[in-house]
């Protein structure tokens, strides 16, 4: 095999895992495979690879059951936050204020209500089906981004507002693929909370009615909240979903 | 009950016995069944038996020839051998009176 070829076979190699990837390019070494077959037999595996991960109902339900919707959502409630916060301040860079009446404690509010539902979403799509992660959010950005610039096609900010929620669901992935499941006093203090606080805001009229749809990962949170002390090994055997 | 390529993989595996991993089950499959046997297939099939419990593996060995890296060594498992059982005597049942079997014997000892 030429230099160059190996190379490019070895850094295809890299979308597998650590032991597979030294099985299979040994294998190919030892048959002295052509370089070409051997970048083909390396990406077909990865291929078939990342498609038995949506044999299971997990990927599906994690992207169409939760990011998608959610994200969907949460790019509403990131435009909607801005913009309060624009018109409280005096100025707006942007043509459409889906807002109107909410002061600074609503907004706060509004602002921790972001922040947690990005957070725990993120959390409950990562902890559902941390291997697929990329895919999903590669989907719901761009489906979102669309869905968001056909809807406030005349206003040119927009979409780049939209995507405030953004920094809290990456925060909540990195949570949810290091620790799976939130102790349960953990999880039912955050679900309460936010309940308490969607019930103020939909009390005083600050609260779009679909923006309930967003509580449902906290309380995915404490369906599955563990009770045990954390244990790193049992961790890890959960991390192959 | 075993696929046709899983039967394969678990048979050439416990042919090789101490000798079975990734490159010499492909090389025994292609050499028996007359057919290419691709690396993605082979190494999902593993995964799969391993899953059924028909099979373990482990990684073996470094050896120069290998570029230095490890074999990942397949053993077929009691129940991966009652499987491979069960379909050999399903094909020779299901055979029986075909005219391309007359003559072969399908006694198992």
């Amino acid at each position: 095999m030429t230099y160059n070829a190996w190379s490019m076979v070895e850094f295809s190699a890299r979308l597998l895992s650590r032991n597979e990837r030294d099985a299979v390019l040994g294998d190919f070494l030892e048959a002295s495979e052509a370089p070409w077959k051997a970048l083909f037999g390396v990406l077909g595996l990865a291929m078939r690879r990342r498609l038995m991960l949506w044999k299971s109902w997990r990927p599906w339900f994690a992207a169409f059951g939760l990011s998608l919707p959610c994200s969907l959502l949460l790019m509403y409630v990131s435009i909607s936050v801005i913009c309060t916060l624009e018109r409280l301040l005096g100025f707006h860079l942007g043509h459409w204020a889906p807002t109107g009446h909410e002061g600074f404690l609503m907004l706060l509010c509004h602002i921790f209500l972001l922040i947690t539902w990005s957070w725990t979403s993120g959390f409950a799509a990562s902890s559902l089906s941390p291997r697929t992660l990329c895919w999903n959010a590669a989907v719901c950005l761009l489906v979102g981004t669309r869905f968001i610039s056909m809807h406030t096609h005349f206003d040119p900010v927009s979409p780049y507002y939209s995507l405030l929620f953004v920094g809290p669901a990456i925060w909540g992935v990195r949570q949810g693929r290091r620790m799976l499941r939130l102790p349960l006093r953990h999880a039912v203090a955050l679900a309460a909370t936010m309940t308490l606080l969607m019930t103020w805001a939909w009390t005083s009229n600050a609260l779009w009615v679909f923006n309930w749809l967003l509580l449902y990962p906290a309380w995915y949170l404490v369906a599955t909240a563990r009770t045990v002390p954390y244990n790193p090994t049992r961790q890890v055997a959960s991390s192959t979903r | 009950m075993l696929g046709e390529f899983e039967y394969l993989l678990i048979t050439t595996a416990a042919r090789l016995g101490d000798n079975a991993y990734g490159a010499a089950i492909r090389e025994g499959i292609e050499e028996v069944a007359q057919r290419k046997c691709s690396i993605g297939a082979l190494y999902t099939t593993i995964e799969r038996l391993e899953n059924k419990g028909l099979i373990t593996t482990w990684m073996g060995e470094a050896t120069p020839e290998r570029g230095g890296r490890a074999k990942r060594m397949v053993r077929v498992t009691g129940k991966g051998v009652r499987a491979a059982k069960e379909f050999y005597e399903a094909m020779m049942r299901v055979s029986k009176g075909a005219s391309w079997a007359v003559n072969q014997t399908g006694n198992l000892s």
